[in-house]
């Protein structure tokens, strides 16, 4: 054995056995079909995250004096600023999607269920997360259109009963939008956000190999193969050629549809137009439906059905008639969904 | 329900997911692009003038598009919005429905813009169709034309000419900067203005005698008369009263902002051998950092104020009516607001302005002061907020120092003493009293119409060739070598009391202090002046003779 090795071995006792066992951990056959990789690929893309949002900040100065100048000066000025920048905004638009993409999956799957109750929760934090990750980032650009989707943000905040207004105070620093609401949203979303992701991350994949995969059969499977195949390093080649893939796609466009800056913020001039972000669409559009705290309300109980959704799922599995009933709540759940982000999309106010 | 049939739901949710997430995203990228500038906004056409959109973007495709890009098309505002009349107006026609007007005056603008309309009606932009009584309308009217038509004495192959206008020049001349007098025709053949409808505080017509004999075409439009329209002058004498012409500068029909802040914008009429502000500015510092950095100046941005939007390089509009952030980003319509000295006449003035804007020229203190509603130091101080976004007040203020230095040179030395010498050759009944029919009339203009001025306004401006060769020394070349002896040969030509009077006026002129050295010559300065030659070059040589070869 050469030195170098021995040196290490004897300072960090873990053999390459260790290190084989932890990775091989077996996981189930249905893992090689694409759709099922969906669950690393948010993964994959807040590694992106976290790398292009560190180059971001070293240029960018959460200050409303200079938020938009570092802006633009990004964008503009510094050498590949613009492909970091552009990386960045779609790569939190992938992100959002994949999200949810692999929560559809576990959501039809069933594979929430009873041993996965917490994880499902834990999940649920972890879209909460990357949404307010998005919602933050929008903010930091300090244009125009993100002064006031934040300012419209904090105002719903400020309408949920009891606690809405410590939300939006806490959320603004101070009544309305001030010299401390961008160092704070720049703080939630380059530190305590991706901190809080990352241990979730970590919980999430952690309880993942304390069960064990989810296991599915389709009935196609050949009768004369292994059900199991490596975890390392047959799964991560799929999951590697997603990523370079979504690279590629990322890339091209960041250059093809570049990220543009708008107006900067002028807090005495109220654009025509007012939208978030299309990730909130939805939540904009249901707002919208109805009106204030009956809109709030709704909207949280919609949240809070989703976090507890596989105990209300038991009890109708268990109760009622209709076992199959939340493949049918889904599917209208994800069309309404659909229909709302389109809605917001396709209408001025 | 089996896996395999939630495989399928799920493939077709997340399509359906996937491909609205697209959609969206093409709608999302647009509306950042628009915002973005970097495309152009979407425009909903307002239903009062959608009938006129289906119709002239078949007919008119440009006066359409050049509107889908304004402002206007942006804030719903429609054709019929500003073209709309009242049956009463003079020039009102019935248009497929709609009571409308061709041309749309300062009146008409002023419905959403009041403000802007008031600060224009202030100006001397708005006076610019005073012009029909000045020198510069004779001189196109009679000098250049003729002011009644007359027949032309050879053929013109190809072309049946019965008749030749002799208003063309004034037509096509100055009034299309200066603005015209818009004349519907009459049934008469003659012209129907303002004048003759004498309209009331509404702008509508009182003389009906005059309205009835306006000549319409079939579909009931008035004609206009066509010396007098098409015309954007900015100080058009319109059919309802109201003065000027808001698309002097701010073109139809996109009327953009961006557009009105260049300076080619005030080239069209600021230009020329009278008063060539527009190749001052481009000569000029500021004039260089313009065309070097006007990229970067914002020129789009819904606010342009100078100190928060750009500081680049300033341009016309940025001195003489844009916002500053020492102004709190107020924005003019009188230029003059920020003027002090008005380097128009003969002899400049300075701009202290009574109630109404004129400037206040009596010459008793105390009148002056019961007269003067706004100082043209108050004026100055207004352009030195300007100049203090980018230079120090030790530096703007010695910068007045040497514009006023110029301004009262050309005054003392060569405008009042030529003033002096016309009116002495009109008081001793030596000149007609008709206009550029003599020789020194026309050196006279040519001294302080075209080179006076270009002058007074290279310094206002710092433009350094503009002052001097194509200012001073031309000023200079025309005063002692074609004024002086024009004047001398008139009054020699006279040889009586009204000649030696001239005559008297001229040496008690060149006899000042500054005038001296033409006939007593300046040997001693000469002579210096040869020796530093001989000291630079080596040699003095003929021409240094003669006063150097120059720099």
């Amino acid at each position: 054995m050469a030195t170098p090795v021995r040196w290490i071995q004897e300072r960090l006792p873990v053999s390459g056995e260790d290190l084989r066992e932890l990775t091989n951990e077996p996981v189930p056959n249905h893992l090689k079909r694409w759709w099922f990789a969906l669950g690393g690929t948010p993964a994959y893309l807040f590694v992106v995250q976290i790398v292009t949002g560190l180059l971001l900040a070293v240029y960018y100065k959460p200050a409303a004096e200079t938020a938009y100048e570092s802006v633009r000066f990004i964008t503009e000025e510094a050498a590949y600023g613009w492909l970091v920048r552009g990386v960045h905004k779609w790569g939190a638009t992938f992100m959002i999607a994949a999200v949810i993409l692999h929560q559809m999956r576990v959501y039809f799957t069933g594979a929430y269920r009873k041993p996965r109750e917490i994880n499902w929760m834990v999940g649920m934090c972890m879209l909460i997360c990357t949404l307010m990750l998005g919602f933050t980032g929008y903010c930091l650009v300090y244009e125009q259109l993100s002064y006031w989707g934040a300012a419209v943000g904090a105002n719903i905040a400020g309408s949920v009963p009891v606690v809405g207004e410590w939300m939006k105070m806490a959320m603004l620093g101070g009544d309305g939008f001030n010299s401390q609401t961008l160092p704070r949203f720049f703080v939630l979303h380059a530190a305590v956000l991706p901190t809080l992701l990352t241990l979730l991350v970590i919980v999430h994949i952690g309880i993942i190999r304390v069960q064990g995969v989810t296991e599915f059969e389709f009935g196609d499977e050949p009768e004369d193969e292994p059900k199991y195949f490596n975890f390392f390093p047959e799964h991560i080649l799929s999951e590697l050629i997603i990523g370079l893939l979504l690279m590629v796609v990322l890339t091209a466009l960041a250059c093809i549809v570049p990220a543009t800056l708008g107006p900067k913020a002028d807090p005495l001039v109220t654009p025509e137009v007012i939208k978030p972000e299309w990730f909130f669409y939805v939540a904009f559009r249901w707002l919208k439906l109805f009106t204030g705290t009956v809109a709030v309300l709704s909207t949280g109980f919609i949240v809070f059905i989703m976090f507890v959704w596989p105990f209300i799922d038991d009890w109708i599995r268990r109760k009622t008639k209709y076992p199959e009933a939340s493949v049918w709540i889904g599917i209208v759940g994800v069309l309404l969904i659909i229909l709302l982000t389109v809605w917001e999309a396709v209408v001025a106010h | 329900m089996t896996l395999k049939e939630k495989r399928t739901i799920l493939i077709v949710l997340s399509g359906l997911f996937l491909a609205s997430l697209v959609f969206v995203q093409k709608l999302e990228v647009a509306r950042r692009y628009e915002e973005a500038g970097l495309s152009p906004h979407s425009v909903a056409i307002p239903a009062s003038s959608r009938q006129c959109v289906d119709c002239h973007i078949q007919g008119t495709p440009g006066i359409v598009d050049h509107w889908r890009g304004s402002t206007h098309a942006l804030k719903g505002v429609g054709c019929v919005d500003c073209h709309r009349a009242d049956e009463a107006d003079a020039d009102a026609f019935p248009h497929y429905g709609y009571t409308v007007a061709t041309i749309v005056t300062p009146r008409d603008c002023a419905v959403c813009h009041g403000e802007v309309a008031k600060e224009f009606e202030k100006s001397h932009h708005a006076a610019g169709g005073n012009i029909l009584a000045s020198l510069d309308n004779f001189l196109a009217e009679t000098v250049e034309g003729a002011r009644e038509p007359f027949n032309p004495h050879s053929p013109t192959p190809g072309k049946a000419v019965d008749m030749v206008n002799g208003m063309a020049s004034a037509f096509s001349g100055c009034q299309q900067c200066h603005g015209s007098k818009i004349a519907l025709l009459g049934t008469d053949g003659g012209m129907i203005t303002v004048d003759e409808l004498q309209p009331d505080e509404n702008g509508r017509p009182t003389n009906l005698d005059a309205l009835a004999k306006v000549v319409k075409d079939e579909s009931g439009r008035p004609r206009f008369h066509a010396g007098t329209w098409p015309n954007t002058g900015i100080g058009r004498l319109n059919l309802d009263g109201s003065r000027g012409s808001c698309s002097a500068c701010h073109s139809r029909h996109d009327f953009s902002p961006r557009r009105a802040r260049q300076p080619e914008n005030c080239g069209k009429c600021h230009l020329g051998p009278d008063h060539p502000q527009k190749e001052i500015f481009e000569e000029s510092k500021h004039g260089i950092a313009y065309r070097d950095l006007k990229d970067e100046m914002g020129l789009d941005g819904d606010s342009w104020v100078l100190g928060k939007d750009y500081s680049h390089a300033p341009t016309c509009a940025t001195c003489h009516m844009s916002g500053n952030i020492r102004n709190g980003g107020k924005i003019t319509h009188d230029p003059g607001e920020r003027i002090s000295w008005t380097n128009r006449p003969p002899v400049s003035l300075v701009m202290d302005t009574d109630i109404n804007g004129k400037i206040v020229k009596a010459t008793d203190p105390a009148e002056r002061q019961k007269l003067i509603a706004d100082t043209a130091e108050a004026k100055r101080t207004r352009m030195k907020a300007v100049c203090s976004n980018c230079h120090t007040p030790d530096y703007v203020n010695a910068f007045y120092k040497q514009y006023d230095d110029l301004v009262i040179l050309y005054n003392e030395k060569f405008a009042k003493p030529g003033k002096a010498i016309m009116a002495a050759l009109q008081d001793q009944g030596l000149l007609t009293p008709t206009q550029f029919d003599e020789e020194i009339e026309w050196t006279w203009f040519y001294l302080w119409h075209h080179e006076g001025r270009r002058a007074r306004h290279g310094a206002s401006m710092m433009a350094p060739d503009y002052t001097h060769w194509h200012g001073m020394f031309e000023v200079a070349e025309r005063f002692y070598m074609e004024m002086i002896p024009q004047a001398r040969e008139l009054a020699d030509h006279d040889g009586g009391t009204a000649g030696a009077e001239v005559h008297r006026v001229i040496d008690e002129i060149l006899a000042r202090p500054e005038h001296r050295w033409f006939e007593e010559g300046a040997a001693e300065q000469m002579a210096a002046i040869r020796k530093a030659m001989e000291e630079r070059y080596g040699q003095g040589g003929p021409a240094a003779k003669k006063g150097g070869e120059g720099p």
